[in-house]
């Protein structure tokens, strides 16, 4: 595989992860009501930047564009090198479209202020760095680094089981990315030994030419770092209860970004890193796929706490965009990506569903609720398009995803397309059941709650700006898919080239 | 001129001009015991020091060229300056934090100084070492005066028992030590590194000679406080006074690593897969004894007294792999060490003046991020730097064993320290959430001097610099290993 590279004549990438540790930095020494603006406004500037590049960026040839590389640490080959392509780019503007929401939806936050806006920042950084970096070591600074703010964020923002998430979450994904680090090292090594280079760049290891047993090895010691990441099934465990206690804003970026870096993880380094062993674990892959996708959906019915089922059904939709990337073809691999897209606005959009639903009625118990449409009909409309986004309705942002990622699986395996397609319909009824009883069932309320939520006020100006990014681009892809697949075709052609050719 | 130089060379003078450090640090000492015998000047006794350290500091970071001297008993080379260095500053920082520390406790002062001095004094002789003579002067010098300082609190049952443990256990080591030493003489008919390198070849040892190695190293693992010769190690530091225990847990450790390495790659090169086995095997037992009894510690001062045998695990694992890169990631982890190690052991001195003197138990740390929050957010660095989670420079420590271990294909120990990290998350992690998520039980501000949060400020600085831009130290130890490497012929 070789790589073209368009360099930055202006070192963009780094500025836009310098602006929100700076931010970070200077918000330290001010005062609290600082806070909301300052972050708000370093965000905006973050999204500005990124929807930049996103029109800037030429895709009609595959090349890491706006890329930067610095000798770092000569001793042991590390550079700082840093880039894009569109699979990035999709990721990166996802990022600080989340980050963007989760900062305006924060404005209503009032316990230790400065520490979360803090917190937010740097894991903004950590979050767009992950995406962009190019040197393994630097990848893995970010990968790590990310742990630290979202750790607090659970930890003294969450729920009142959140001690117990937030170490789960830590140490399942400490746990993961130590065996990443392994698998990575143990690359390195290898190149040293038998070519000859130091070297940690993602370039060089990617011509390395593993036999097939060393392959395998190092597939497997990297997919369980992005296994836990993703979370695959077995390793889900703590996702429902790292949502379940996280905040709001907290549950979105859990949910909208860093879920992501997982199955970022296995499209960007186990498959063109490991061709062989990935068409190796396909039939694995497919299956643990397949069961998470069916299994969680199965788990999502059964649940009765809004966050935990909204959790749950990522697990689920997670499992599409494993077995659209292990299906090895175009449609699957866009597919993949494209679902990755539309499950950080859906997931983003229902969390915030669920935190806007807490902040009136003080509960996350599905049987506590209900009726509330009546009540307030501008969040019962949005609420309904998220939902339905995330159960994959015709039209917008999630059946484009899962349709390709369904497509592309049909085309190699009938048997996993199938199962997984009937998943769909549970799906769409565990969503449909959700927001029925939330929502509706107007007849079966004792009065008490009538009166109650006769008091509840719709959303307000904040809720419904957080909201909107999020609906419109549930609306854009799912109208007008075309844009953002000729965005990432080139880039999808280039990670499968190892497969497909060309 | 010439005739004197004929002289002096023929009487064999030594070179004194590489040893001003050392003079230095001897002079302080005395006047440092002087001031104390004769006006008890507090103010002159840590100006003093404070000058000496930093002139004896200034002074090795001069000194260009490098000699054997005292008829090759002792070596300054890049090596021994470079960790000459270190230890000064060590103790500098230390130093810095002393006085309030005593005041508030009421105890001796000037006594703590010059012992101080004299401890430091004998690991300059350690790392400075060029014969097993000077090594065990060195060694003898620095335990014996951190003996007595271990056990400064006379009143105190801890610290009186911890003294004592140390004292009887640390003597126990000094006698393997000698003994060893003997060993190897018997076998070798030399005391000298290089003699002992050219005569001490793998296939031609006997018993003898392997039990004298092995005597040797288990002497030295004691001093390193590694497992299953540790058990002196948590009593001493509990018990010790904090600010010492901050001398003991990273000055003399680091002091340690330096002779260690030194011992081992020029005395014994031609005997790597003995020692190398050894120091594997010892490594993997610190690692895990450490990590797991940490875990069950509510008291902080005890629980980072296990942290640091699990570090000393961490750190001479790198002597599993008989290569540069090994070599190098010892010296880069130990030397950075130094930033965790004094910034952990610091906070807990300034805690502890806080709380009465009461064990730095756990519970005082809850709710600390809501009263303190800079201070709280210094430890939370320390703290992930200890559990290596970049972008701290304790994960670029980590790295570098873990590069050199896989590089030589020792992945058991690999995968060791791999899970031993994870397993040391859970009381790290412990402390950030008893500062972070825990509500305050009182409001009170945590009080410090403006030396102690300067200090505590500048080692967490440094670490995050590192932990970004680690180049320079990198290129530290690179240099300072391939003298190392030179002197034995590659």
């Amino acid at each position: 595989m070789t790589v073209e590279f368009i360099n930055a004549t202006f070192p963009l990438i780094t500025i836009t992860i310098l602006i929100p540790i700076v931010a970070a930095g200077i918000l330290f020494f001010m005062s609290e009501k600082h806070a909301k603006p300052v972050s708000i406004i370093t965000s905006l500037v973050v999204f500005v930047i990124t929807t930049y590049m996103l029109f800037v960026y030429d895709y009609n040839t595959y090349a890491i564009q706006f890329y930067e590389k610095y000798t770092w640490i000569p001793f042991l080959g590390i550079s700082y090198e840093v880039g894009v392509d569109a699979l990035s780019l999709t990721m990166v503007w996802l990022t600080a479209v989340s980050f963007l929401v989760a900062f305006i939806w924060s404005t209503n936050i009032e316990k230790r202020i400065k520490e979360y806006f803090i917190a937010f920042l740097i894991l903004e950084a950590a979050c767009i760095g992950v995406f962009v970096s190019w040197d393994m070591v630097w990848f893995y600074i970010f990968w790590e680094a990310m742990l630290i703010p979202m750790f607090l964020i659970i930890g003294v923002w969450g729920y009142a089981e959140r001690i117990y998430a937030a170490t789960k979450f830590f140490i399942y994904t400490f746990f993961g990315s130590l065996f990443l680090l392994i698998g990575v090292i143990g690359m390195y090594i290898y190149q040293y030994v038998e070519k000859g280079v130091l070297s940690t760049s993602y370039f060089d290891l990617v011509n390395l030419g593993l036999p097939f047993k060393l392959e395998i090895i190092f597939f497997l010691l990297l997919a369980l770092g992005f296994a836990i990441k993703v979370p695959m099934w077995p390793f889900h465990t703590w996702l429902p209860a790292a949502h379940v206690q996280a905040p709001t804003a907290g549950s979105v970026i859990l949910a909208a970004v860093l879920l992501k870096m997982g199955t970022y993880g296995f499209v960007r380094f186990s498959l063109p890193w490991f061709p062989e062993a990935s068409k190796y674990f396909v039939p694995v892959m497919f299956t643990l796929g397949v069961i998470a996708i069916i299994y969680t959906a199965m788990m999502a019915i059964a649940q009765t706490h809004i966050k935990r089922l909204i959790a749950y059904s990522s697990v689920s939709h997670m499992g599409f965009v494993t077995i659209g990337t292990f299906a090895l073809n175009m449609e699957g691999m866009n597919g993949a990506i494209i679902t990755m897209l539309s499950h950080g606005f859906t997931s983003a959009a229902l969390f915030l569903a669920a935190g806007f639903i807490y902040e009136r009625v003080h509960s996350y118990d599905i049987k506590d609720l209900g009726g509330l449409a009546r009540f307030m009909p501008v969040f019962a409309t949005l609420f309904m398009i998220s939902a339905m986004a995330s159960a994959g309705l015709p039209g917008l942002s999630g059946f484009v995803g899962e349709f390709l990622a369904l497509y592309g699986t049909f085309k190699v395996s009938v048997l996993t397309a199938v199962l997984a397609g009937l998943s769909l319909v549970v799906g769409a009824g565990y969503t449909l059941w959700l927001y029925h009883k939330a929502m509706f069932k107007e007849s079966e309320l004792p009065p008490e709650k009538i009166e109650k939520w006769e008091k509840l006020k719709d959303m307000n100006t904040v809720e419904l700006l957080s909201f909107l990014p999020l609906v419109i681009m549930m609306f854009v892809i799912g109208l007008y898919p075309k844009w953002w697949i000729e965005l990432i075709q080139t880039t999808s052609a280039a990670i499968l080239s190892k497969f497909i050719g060309g | 001129m010439s005739v004197l130089y004929e002289i002096v060379a023929g009487l064999g003078i030594p070179n004194f001009g590489v040893l001003i450090p050392e003079i230095i640090i001897l002079l302080t000492a005395f006047v440092v015991f002087g001031i104390e015998l004769f006006t008890k000047s507090r103010f002159w006794i840590t100006t003093a020091t404070t000058v000496g350290l930093l002139l004896a500091a200034f002074v090795s970071t001069q000194i260009e060229t490098g000699d054997i001297t005292f008829y090759g008993l002792y070596i300054v080379d890049t090596f021994s300056l470079t960790f000459k260095t270190f230890l000064i500053l060590t103790t500098l920082f230390v130093v810095a934090i002393l006085r309030p520390y005593l005041e508030a406790k009421n105890t001796y002062y000037g006594e703590y100084y010059y012992l101080i001095l004299f401890s430091l004094l004998g690991m300059m002789i350690m790392v400075s070492s060029a014969s097993l003579i000077t090594f065990y002067v060195g060694i003898e010098l620095a335990s014996i005066s951190i003996y007595i300082l271990a056990g400064m609190f006379k009143r105190d049952y801890l610290s009186k028992e911890g003294a004592f443990k140390y004292l009887i256990i640390g003597g126990t080591g000094t006698a393997l030590i000698s003994y060893g030493i003997a060993l190897i003489y018997g076998k070798t008919g030399s005391f000298d590194f290089r003699a002992i390198a050219e005569t001490f070849v793998e296939n031609n040892l006997d018993v003898g000679a392997i039990g004298g190695l092995i005597i040797l190293i288990i002497g030295l693992a004691l001093k390193a406080s590694s497992v299953p010769f540790h058990f002196w190690t948590p009593d001493a530091y509990q018990g010790a006074p904090t600010p010492i225990t901050a001398f003991m847990a990273v000055a003399a450790k680091i002091a340690t690593f330096a002779v260690i390495l030194r011992v081992m790659v020029e005395a014994f090169p031609f005997a790597f897969e003995t020692w190398n086995l050894a120091w594997a095997l010892l490594a993997a037992a610190s690692m895990i004894v450490g990590n797991f009894v940490a875990l069950r510690q509510d008291n902080v001062k005890r629980m980072l007294a296990y942290s640091s045998i699990a570090h000393s695990g961490y750190i001479l694992a790198a002597l599993a792999a008989p290569t540069e890169i090994a070599f190098t990631a010892l010296v880069f982890y130990s030397i950075v060490y130094i930033f965790m190690g004094l910034g952990g052991f610091i906070f807990l001195s300034m805690m502890e003046r806080q709380y009465g003197w009461r064990d730095s138990h756990i519970n005082d740390f809850k709710g600390l991020a809501q009263r303190s929050p800079l201070v709280a957010l210094l430890m939370l660095i320390y703290m992930f730097s200890m559990l290596g989670i970049p972008p701290t420079v304790g994960f670029f420590g980590k790295l570098g064993v873990f590069v050199a271990l896989i590089g030589s294909d020792i992945w058991w120990l690999a995968v060791v320290l791999v899970v031993m990290s994870i397993v040391s998350a859970g009381y790290y992690l412990r402390v950030v959430i008893y500062m972070y998520m825990y509500e305050p039980t009182t409001k009170a501000k945590v009080n410090y001097t403006f030396g102690e949060i300067a200090t505590l400020i500048l080692m967490a600085g440094f670490i995050l610099y590192l932990g970004i831009y680690s180049t320079d130290f990198w290129e530290i130890s690179r240099i300072v290993v391939e003298m190392l490497m030179q002197s034995i012929g590659g």
